[in-house]
């Protein structure tokens, strides 16, 4: 069964009224396809809420596009173009290694030999290997030879081997870092070789995979360099690898191992003196330009490797010691590279069709749909933004692209054992699921691990990404989630008539304070959970100067994300990294010395950890999650303090608020977010509703909150696991309302918009998009408060 | 450890009694748990199933527990209309199978109906210490997710 025949993507995600969004389109199969632009309403097809709601858009785009095949060669690695000083006649290999999959099973997607250091195609060439078998092995030309010995996985090895065209003899070396009690010694391999090297012309020099071919149809285009096809994608570390042009001794060897600094001189230490200096060919030193995308070749030639598919760096070496954790400060020990199978930076397509945007289009949501007459369907969401100074509304949702990266391509149900344990029922996948489940070559989110187990910490948004889709459920949910999700706020914003701009997580980090500045309101979605330190200084100065914010949702600012300043030269927000660091909440957990970001240096994991508490953005933060049903809030005595009593008006004090909705069938739940003064929310923080003690013993509290396993973390007992609706001010007239739980906004749709919930949410936004400063609260509510103290209902009594 | 019971034991009855009608009361709820809501379709007021029998919570643990390999799963065929249940491969790369021909005209039913195929598949003690190898309980997986 082909599960998606037509898939896509666009060069961006936000896109300015004049500029061109350009897409890219697979369709595999269908002889054509129909693409038209659409207005993105309400993406959630279930038949309790209004269901899914587009408008055609008239777009002199819109036609039916002759159907291509197109392809994504995912698996990084590096290379460097054919170059005589490689076409050797001689040569000798070496480097460190830390594989992952050194063998892997029979069905795997890439099952097959792994190139480590090749200069190989076709039969021709030279290279080292690990073999189907999990051994080290090093190939003349068609010849090989192995030492037979299996490679440890997870664990540094130095592996070399050379050929001396004179004498026709090849040896290999295979040396495990740490020799165990019982492992067997592993000699040197050696044989005679009746052989001459010879190659395929345009045969690369690679790293972490060979040259599997050349090829001139255009698919092949979207393979770096172009038509030229790589194989045999390497799992695991690389640390300093390097290519001489004779065969070595096993003394030079070992010399060779100090690496190449060239320009000896009387005054200068120097790498391997004399004869030996004389014979390397390429030097690699992973540890150099860790933030780009190029690996950089100390030796003479300045061959620097061209890394494609952004593998992870700022990994730690062969000879890391265990006293340095930042990369910067030690850069000679993080000369590795973690290369993965299924690395992917861009799926680099063929442009299928582009759309000038018309001055004037509204800053809305919208898609490029694509049909085929058979029903195949696809969506590509992109977002219309106005440039900084062209607002035409007071109201911005800022549409969390960088949660949405984060989260693209997930593929927990299909992997993870524990998925079901999360989510407290059987996990229900798609046909995206199923899709992605065989096409892993369309790369995974920042919540999976690589096919090797090791964590995935960076994701690109050059690529088709099947979870940002109208219709798609997800099985965190059984609802929409992120994506999907945020339209149920579109929707009530349309349907209540609201005039709105909306801008994406990618410019408010690259344009700061100015590109919010000019609003009276910001509404967020429902999950904004990975940010930017960029991003977050512009939403506190915001805040600061009298903003208004309306945080929709829960388990916001909880990871430190930046963008990869490697690719800002093809557009903004293109590959965003986020290491899972000490805790939170972690599908995968970040190596020691390993919790650096390659890409800016920054310290990584939770914005809590360095410093900067969730709640102090928008006065809640993160306490529990569960996944299976949720359920509603109920007012608090202070929901009637007259600095907040405006939000309820139209609702009566005993209403159940948000006993409906179309995520959990509640308006509380998935994830919640809390009131706690000494992570930061202010405190003259009110919280005006909560749905404490109505979670199931699905709903467990975050292990950044306790230092203990114990009994009575779940929802049925812990205190803490609840959501708390809360409002505070901000200096100069402004304010926050935090909704508190992913669920919430599923709420709003429900009965077409008429109920409880898009009642309150409708009394903030009217109140916090008007102009001017909010009126100041009564004087007697200008107090001295402390942070441990808090307790609201009694600050009002305090002697 | 508590067991699994037979199928046909008058503890596995009850419990798929329980559930079934845990299963039946989520109808309409974008989400489910094995909760029985009062009023059907609506989670304003939930009870019995896995708060109140400790030895259907302790069962559902245990398969929910199971290694991904071989794990059943369920696949919506076609959006709001179509359900089919299927098997994860445990292999990466390789996509789930289905392993019935049955279509369910909702999401609910299949929960309950991979409920039955896990009482009669699963040893009675399954996860027990008499299991153990290297490996035991570490789902038989290298990797480190959830």
């Amino acid at each position: 069964m082909t599960w998606m025949k037509i898939t896509g993507y666009a060069d961006k995600f936000s896109v300015h009224p004049e500029d061109t969004i350009k897409f890219y389109v697979n369709c595999d199969g269908p002889a054509e396809y129909k693409a038209e632009i659409v207005k993105m309403i309400h993406g959630d097809t279930n038949p309790r809420g209004p269901g899914y709601i587009e408008e055609s858009i008239k777009a002199d785009c819109n036609s039916t596009y002759k159907g291509m095949k197109q392809e994504i060669y995912s698996g990084s690695y590096g290379f460097v173009a054919d170059k005589k000083q490689f076409q050797l006649e001689s040569v000798t290999l070496q480097c460190w290694i830390w594989p992952t999959t050194p063998k892997t099973h029979p069905k795997y997607w890439k099952h097959g030999a792994q190139g480590l250091v090749t200069k190989w195609c076709d039969g021709k060439g030279y290279g080292l290997f690990i073999n189907e078998d999990g051994c080290v092995e090093f190939r003349i030309n068609d010849q090989v030879i192995s030492t037979g010995a299996p490679l440890r996985d997870h664990a540094w090895h130095f592996v070399a081997a050379s050929f001396d065209a004179k004498t026709g003899e090849a040896i290999l070396y295979h040396e495990p870092q740490v020799v165990y009690a019982l492992d067997p010694e592993i000699p040197p391999v050696s044989k005679k070789f009746s052989t001459k090297l010879t190659y395929v012309p345009g045969t690369p020099t690679v790293i972490a995979g060979y040259c599997g071919g050349m090829s001139d149809a255009p698919q092949a285009q979207a393979s770096v360099p172009p038509g030229v096809l790589i194989k045999g994608h390497y799992n695991g570390k690389i640390d300093s690898p390097r290519v001489c042009n004779r065969a070595l001794s096993r003394l030079e060897i070992e010399s060779m191992k100090l690496g190449a600094q060239p320009g000896l001189s009387e005054r200068r230490n120097s790498g391997p003196s004399g004869k030996l200096s004389e014979a390397i060919v390429a030097s690699w030193d992973f540890g150099d330009g860790i933030n780009t995308i190029f690996g950089k070749d100390k030796g003479p030639y300045l061959f620097h490797a061209t890394i494609v598919n952004c593998p992870t760096r700022a990994m730690t070496g062969y000879n890391w010691q265990g006293h340095v954790f930042d990369w910067k400060g030690a850069p000679e020990q993080y000369g590795a590279i973690h290369f993965h199978d299924d690395d992917i930076d861009n799926a680099r397509w063929q442009v299928s069709f582009e759309w000038k945007v018309p001055k004037g289009t509204s800053s809305k949501f919208y898609a490029a749909k694509l049909t085929s007459k058979d029903g195949d369907e696809d969506y590509i969401p992109f977002w219309v933004v106005p440039r900084v100074g062209e607002e035409t509304a007071k109201i911005a949702v800022m549409v969390p692209t960088i949660s949405y990266m984060a989260y693209a391509n997930e593929h927990l149900a299909n992997n993870a054992g524990g998925a079901e344990l999360l989510v407290y029922r059987v996990p229900i996948m798609q046909q995206q699921n199923m899709f992605l489940s065989e096409h892993r070559e369309y790369g995974g989110s920042i919540y999976d691990t690589h096919t090797d187990g090791s964590g995935l910490c960076l994701s690109s948004r050059l690529r088709p990404i099947l979870s940002i889709r109208p219709k798609y459920d997800h099985f965190l949910a059984q609802a929409p989630w992120q994506y999907p999700a945020d339209l149920h706020l579109i929707y009530w914003l349309e349907k209540m008539g609201y005039n709105y701009d909306v801008i994406t997580d990618e410019d408010v980090t690259y344009d700061g304070l100015a590109r919010v500045e000019n609003y009276n309101v910001i509404i967020t979605g429902s999950h904004p959970e990975h940010n930017s330190g960029p991003q977050l200084d512009a939403l506190h100065n915001y805040m600061q100067r009298g903003g208004r914010f309306m945080y929709m949702g829960a388990d916001g600012w909880y990871w430190v994300h930046s963008y990869h300043p490697a690719y800002d030269g093809i557009g903004r927000g293109v590959v965003t990294e986020m290491r899972r660091c000490e805790s939170g909440i972690r599908t995968w957990r970040a190596d020691p010395g390993e919790y650096y970001h390659q890409g800016t240096g920054e310290l990584g994991g939770m914005w809590r950890f360095r410093g900067r508490y969730l709640h102090t953005i928008a006065g809640t933060g993160m306490s529990s999650e569960g996944f299976d049903i949720s359920t509603y809030y109920s007012r608090t005595e202070e929901s009637n303090d007259a600095r907040v009593a405006w939000a309820f008006e139209g609702i009566d004090y005993d209403e159940k608020l948000g006993n409906f909705g179309l995520v959990g069938g509640g308006a509380a739940g998935t994830e919640l977010d809390i009131v706690d003064t000494m992570l930061g929310s202010p405190p003259h923080t009110l919280v005006v509703a909560t749905s404490a003690g109505r979670h199931t013993e699905g709903y467990l509290l975050v292990m950044e909150d306790y230092g203990f396993n114990q009994q009575g973390l779940d929802g049925t007992q812990h205190p803490r696991v609840r959501s708390d609706i809360a409002y505070h001010e901000t200096p100069n007239g402004g304010a926050s309302f935090a909704f508190s739980s992913i669920a919430f906004c599923g709420a709003l749709p429900w009965n077409n918009g008429d109920n409880n919930i898009s009642k309150l949410v409708g009394n903030v936004l009217n109140r916090f998009m008007q102009d001017g400063p909010l009126p100041a609260p009564s004087p007697e509510a200008i107090m001295h408060r402390g942070r441990a103290d808090y307790d609201q209902p009694l600050n009002k009594t305090r002697k | 450890m508590i067991p699994i019971p037979r199928p046909s034991t008058p503890d596995a009855e009850r419990m798929i009694r329980e559930h079934k009608e845990c299963i039946d009361s989520m109808k309409g709820v974008a989400g489910n748990s094995v909760l029985k809501c009062e009023t059907p379709g609506d989670t304003t007021t939930v009870t019995g199933g896995i708060h109140e029998d400790l030895q259907l919570n302790r069962v559902l643990l245990r398969m929910r527990a199971k290694p991904a390999k071989g794990k059943l799963v369920v696949i919506c065929t076609k959006v709001e209309k179509e359900w089919r249940i299927a098997r994860l491969s445990g292999v990466r790369g390789v996509p789930p199978e289905f392993v019935t021909d049955k279509v369910y005209d909702n999401e609910q039913d299949p929960q309950h109906d991979i409920f039955l195929m896990r009482l009669e598949e699963m040893p009675e003690t399954d996860g027990f210490p008499e299991h153990f190898r290297e490996g035991w309980k570490r789902r038989d997986d290298q990797w480190t997710v959830t």
